[in-house]
């Protein structure tokens, strides 16, 4: 479904990613792992064309996307729906009309039709009922459910993750991991994972892919990862600074 | 101290450049896109009926203002009558719009660049972006329509209650003859005063749009980044307002010649 190639990307003068090559299968969750500032998030935002590549492709069904301009980009977005880190509702609208934001843009006029389908997608989410909360009123998890909801209400065929358990409690996360985990089984959507939490990798993970110094340092399932002895990952896997207190 | 100087004028023609681009992204989308028309609306409420409070006071107090000191001054050279007609070609040409065009910068202003500038720093750009909205579309469009429309307005509004204020203060408290201070009113202003109004306020709405805009479309992250997109909306507005002011007028002078 999404196939990166020598994917490059300098920040400033600093390189982020120095050559990715990465293929994201369709149906799978692939889960991206990596210490924090190692460029996760970047990769994930070049998926869907909100960043520019120093180098290199990202192809989408067969698409190069990386050269395509903004407005013809909305084709492509419109199969991908990404949730963000902190969930990035709009703080003008109710959760109702956050999640019927995407319908009326797809020209969805049917007002019981946009009601119907955004209770679906709250419920899908366990937050039935909750349509009239303004984002300020949302916890952060509940924030990142609500963002979720927005994300599926438009059916998109392929999901990305940006740290979707940052900031949470472990039960929060384990509830939200499970949510990834059901909502894979239930619209067989293809999934991007952007994560440094080993419990969400382990728990929603097809296929794992290691970011480390700009470069994937290893890409297997989820048990090659458990079974390996390479010190990068087994330190990542363990939590293992090296440091001494 | 060249090279600083070289530094500083390339950032000025990069800055400008940008606000082309921004500019140019702006006239393409209202040709490709459809407008809005439900968030025009609530931006022109945003814009210009939520502008009267400030628009009015500082209408009617430059008025009041300019017409106690003109008439002070003139009285002592026996030309009372001719108060009028001064405080209102003053106003028309250029108080009403400057003063206009800065209290809207500071309200309009401040506010669009803040509004988008939190909006880019909590990803809800990157969200409109990832739901196939094109920010340009959604965000800069509708407030550089609205400020366009209202500006106009606003300065219209502005003028009408100083000549108004500039009346009570000159006729009732003053003492100047009304048939006089009218009479001396229309003879000295005309079409071109008013044309000169309402095409400097359109520019000056221009400005604050595409400035605010795109200080806030660059806001930089934190609360740090957020809090200087609005000074620097309100600043850079305001000293492009009195410099393209300038221009302007010499401009507007040459357009419509005295006694068009």
């Amino acid at each position: 479904m999404i196939s990166v190639r020598q994917l490059t990307k300098t920040l400033g003068s600093q390189p982020v990613l120095r050559g990715i090559d990465l293929e994201i299968v369709n149906g799978q969750t692939c889960v991206v792992l990596g210490r924090s500032g190692s460029g996760k998030s970047v990769l994930l935002k070049h998926l869907i064309g909100l960043l520019q590549p120093t180098s290199g492709e990202v192809w989408v069904e067969g698409e190069e996307i990386t050269h395509l301009p903004e407005r013809k980009l909305g084709g492509i977005r419109k199969k991908i729906g990404m949730l963000f880190q902190s969930g990035a509702l709009f703080d003008s609208m109710n959760v109702a009309e956050n999640l019927a934001f995407p319908l009326r843009e797809a020209g969805v006029k049917n007002e019981r039709e946009i009601r119907e389908r955004v209770a679906e997608a709250l419920e899908m989410v366990d937050l039935a009922g909750e349509e009239k909360k303004m984002p300020e009123k949302l916890s952060g998890g509940m924030r990142k459910r609500v963002g979720l909801a927005r994300t599926i209400i438009g059916r998109p065929a392929c999901l990305l993750y940006d740290e979707p358990t940052t900031g949470l409690d472990p039960i929060a996360s384990d509830s939200i991991n499970h949510l990834i985990r059901r909502l894979q089984k239930r619209l067989r959507v293809t999934s991007v994972v952007v994560t440094h939490d080993m419990k969400t990798a382990f728990t929603t993970a097809d296929r794992i892919a290691f970011l480390h110094e700009g470069r994937i340092y290893f890409h297997g399932t989820a048990d090659s990862l458990r079974a390996t002895q390479d010190p990068v990952l087994t330190d990542f896997i363990e939590g293992r600074s090296g440091d001494v207190s | 101290m060249v090279t600083a100087l070289g530094r500083i004028a390339l950032s000025l023609l990069q800055y400008l450049g940008e606000l082309a681009l921004l500019a140019y992204e702006t006239c393409v989308s209202m040709l490709v896109a459809p407008i809005r028309w439900r968030l025009l609306a609530r931006q022109i409420v945003e814009v210009g009926w939520r502008s009267q409070l400030v628009v009015i006071v500082t209408g009617a107090f430059t008025g009041a203002v300019l017409t106690a000191q003109t008439y002070f001054q003139f009285a002592a050279l026996g030309m009372k009558s001719a108060t009028g007609s001064v405080v209102a070609v003053a106003i028309f040409r250029e108080l009403g719009p400057v003063l206009t065009g800065l209290m809207v910068a500071g309200r309009v202003g401040a506010a669009i660049a803040a509004e988008i500038g939190t909006m880019k720093v909590t990803e809800q750009i990157d969200a409109l972006r990832s739901l196939a909205v094109h920010p340009i579309d959604y965000l800069v469009v509708p407030r550089v329509l609205a400020l366009v429309l209202s500006m106009p307005l606003l300065v219209a509004e502005s003028v009408g209650l100083a000549i108004v204020a500039s009346y009570i203060v000159g006729v009732n408290l003053l003492g100047i003859s009304g048939p006089f201070f009218l009479g001396n009113l229309y003879r000295y202003v005309g079409p071109r005063d008013i044309k000169m109004a309402l095409t400097k306020a359109f520019c000056f709405g221009v400005v604050i749009a595409f400035v605010s805009c795109h200080q806030g479309l660059n806001a930089k992250e934190g609360a740090v980044g957020v809090g200087r997109a609005p000074t620097e909306a309100v600043v850079i507005s305001s000293l492009a307002i009195l410099i393209l002011n300038f221009f302007l007028t010499f401009l507007l002078n040459m357009l419509f010649p005295y006694g068009s």
